[in-house]
């Protein structure tokens, strides 16, 4: 029993990496442009999609696909804030607008993607080989993925406490007008932070595509969980989404030994619906 | 002048909207329809269309059914039974259609039964397994696959007599098949049976399940699972852990996109089916030297059940001749054999299919091939 509670410690692990990096990026958006983007699980898709054509089709190295797939998703991050949020968010009820405009948005990538390619999945060769740690055993690639993962948030935390750009992307999430008012650049940071949220997701999709395999629907369900963390972890706090992604996907795996997987994962809403009845507005957030 | 121009533009649109209704009926006389719902955004359904398009171009080639070109009507079941029932409505109401050919899951078949009933239609299902989806009581409810009642006939004594496993693992999908499989191993194995595990359909990582299966200590794991997708990430999973028991898919499920998927984890998989592409008669060798022209690779499983569906209900509309008495038709179907893929198929008083040969299959080198034991 000892031994197959460290392997599911590992998994956990591993999982809690994937909804960490995804609720990364949805809290990101959230706080800065006070928006939920349904488009962000198919950026996640499309970060997965670079990577497997890249390996599968032309024979890249998988290492050298994470920072083609984080450009190339950028940009449709940022066609995406262009076409389906900055025209619309200004408006008045501009946050509801967009909600539905990034929905039909992460549709048209979806649709785009399963036309083109169908729905067959695409095998993604990542870093090969297991590492035995005692009784527990962990694919180099989920290990790679843990690592990055750690490292990502890490480089997302400096980024936040120690430059400038930091510093103005703070002050949006506090105040659009105190930021215009001191005159901050408001629509240039809003981008922005529409554009690294893509990437990340991108990022996760490219770390997760090896492991799962690649397919066109890989980012409507992680979106959901991703979703779920966000709002246990509070709307809007990096340090929620980073600790409750980790925590949940460690819950998920753990208690699947005792109770079963499916009921395991049934856990992850019910605590959701737990956090909305105490603390409405998340386990991290400073009221009730 | 452009008001003019807008007048007679109007009036030009009027009288050729005024003659399409005529050319549209006229239209609709000539083509027979089948429709069907399968989960097109996922391979086993485009598996299934390619299998059934395959049939109905065959069948045009040749000239039709009675003279009438077939068409072929598909809608996304997208696994779900209210997206089936949705598709199923479309099929018959807006579209239509009084004939289907083609249903994936089981779960799926068992809520559009209703609806097919309430319409007076006739359907030929051609993938899902459960038992009950012909035991609904109402006579235009055909099935081309094998029950799981069938395979176990087949599959349980070898399990339990050669494979001989001392403790069995069975990870089943949350669907009627999954759960029927789950009950049937219980009865199978009784106490050998050491841990059942239920997942969703659309779940993707399988570590926890993986690492409960290797952690129960199972000789013997069987997974019911009808998306290759997810057979293939269990058994990677496995594999990342070392972990690699004698595995068995459940009858019917094995076909060639496993190994493309799993790699080197799906070699040694075995499981069982009424089907294998090397079957020698004139029929399959046309329709597996047509498939892998057009989609470059040999066919499995649900391609040639998606076919034979199609395929049936064609042959009995001729042998009644009438594609407007659905009675008729169903008698056909009832009363006669019909030579399909896998050779002479007849439908016994439920309407389920019932051939022969049950072969015993596995992976290996990569290919799903005959298993010698």
């Amino acid at each position: 029993m000892g031994d197959l509670v460290l392997q599911q410690l590992a998994n956990g692990l591993s999982v809690g990496m994937t909804y960490a990096l995804i609720a990364l990026g949805l809290t990101m958006v959230f706080g800065v442009l006070h928006i939920v983007n349904f488009a962000h699980g198919e950026f996640y898709m499309l970060g997965g999609l670079v990577t497997a054509l890249l390996t599968s089709r032309a024979g890249v190295p998988y290492l050298a696909c994470l920072p083609a797939a984080a450009i190339l998703v950028a940009a449709a991050g940022w066609a995406t804030d262009r076409l389906a949020v900055r025209p619309v968010i200004g408006r008045p009820d501009g946050a509801t607008i967009v909600l539905v405009a990034t929905f039909a948005a992460g549709l048209i990538i979806n649709e785009t993607v399963l036309a083109t390619l169908g729905p067959a999945p695409i095998r993604v060769d990542g870093i090969a080989g297991v590492v035995k740690l005692g009784p527990v055993s962990l694919t180099w690639q989920r290990i790679f993925a843990i690592v990055f993962g750690i490292l990502l948030i890490a480089i997302f935390q400096i980024i936040l406490r120690r430059t400038e750009f930091g510093r103005q992307l703070r002050a949006v999430a506090q105040s659009d007008y105190a930021s215009r008012v001191i005159g901050l650049d408001v629509e240039r940071i809003k981008s922005l932070t529409f554009i690294l949220a893509a990437c990340v997701a991108a990022l996760a999709g490219a770390l997760i595509a090896p492991i799962l395999s690649f397919n066109a629907g890989m980012g409507y369900h992680t979106a959901i969980h991703g979703f779920v963390v966000v709002v246990i972890g509070t709307m809007g706090s990096i340090p929620g989404a980073v600790i409750c992604g980790l925590g949940l996907g460690l819950l998920e795996s753990v208690a699947s030994i005792f109770i079963g997987q499916e009921i395991a994962s049934a856990c992850i809403y019910a605590l959701l619906i737990v956090t909305l009845l105490f603390r409405p507005n998340g386990v991290f957030s400073r009221s009730a | 002048m452009i008001g003019s121009i807008g007048k007679k533009l109007a009036a030009a649109l009027l009288c050729a909207t005024a003659f399409m209704p005529h050319a549209f009926e006229a239209h609709a006389a000539e083509t027979l329809k089948f429709g069907a719902v399968y989960p097109t955004r996922n391979v086993i359904g485009t598996q299934a269309v390619a299998g059934a398009q395959l049939a109905v171009k065959m069948i045009n080639d040749a000239g039709g059914v009675l003279g009438r070109p077939l068409e072929f009507v598909v809608y996304d079941s997208n696994f779900s039974p209210v997206d089936g029932v949705a598709g199923m409505q479309r099929l018959l109401t807006e579209d239509g259609i009084r004939y289907i050919a083609g249903v994936v899951s089981s779960t799926v078949a068992l809520a559009t039964i209703p609806v097919i009933e309430s319409e007076g239609a006739l359907a030929v299902f051609a993938i899902p397994k459960h038992p009950d989806v012909t035991a609904s009581g109402y006579d235009g409810i055909f099935r081309m696959n094998s029950t799981t009642a069938i395979d176990a006939a087949s599959f349980n004594g070898y399990l339990a007599d050669v494979v001989a496993p001392e403790k069995v693992t069975m990870l089943g999908e949350n669907s009627d098949f999954g759960l029927l499989s789950n009950k049937n191993m219980k009865a199978l194995f009784g106490d050998k049976l050491v841990l059942t595990e239920t997942f969703e359909v659309h779940q993707a990582d399988f570590s926890a399940i993986a690492s409960n299966a290797w952690g129960s200590g199972a000789d013997l794991v069987c997974m019911a699972i009808s998306n290759p997708e997810q057979t293939a990430n269990v058994l990677r999973a496995m594999a990342d852990l070392g972990y690699k028991p004698e595995r068995c898919i459940m009858p019917g499920l094995l076909n060639s996109d496993l190994p493309r998927l799993a790699g080197e984890a799906a070699e040694g998989v075995f499981s069982e089916d009424v089907y294998l592409p090397s079957i020698d008669n004139e029929l399959n060798r046309k329709f597996v030297s047509a498939y892998e022209a057009s989609e470059g690779v040999t066919p499995g499983k649900i391609e040639v059940l998606a076919f034979e569906a199609v395929w049936a209900l064609a042959k009995a509309i001729e042998i009644a001749g009438d594609a407007d008495n659905l009675d008729a038709v169903k008698n056909a179907l009832k009363t006669n054999e019909f030579e399909v893929l896998r050779g002479k198929v007849h439908f016994d008083e439920t309407g389920q299919a019932i051939s022969g040969t049950q072969y015993r299959i596995e992976v290996r080198d990569g290919k799903v091939v005959e298993r010698k034991d």
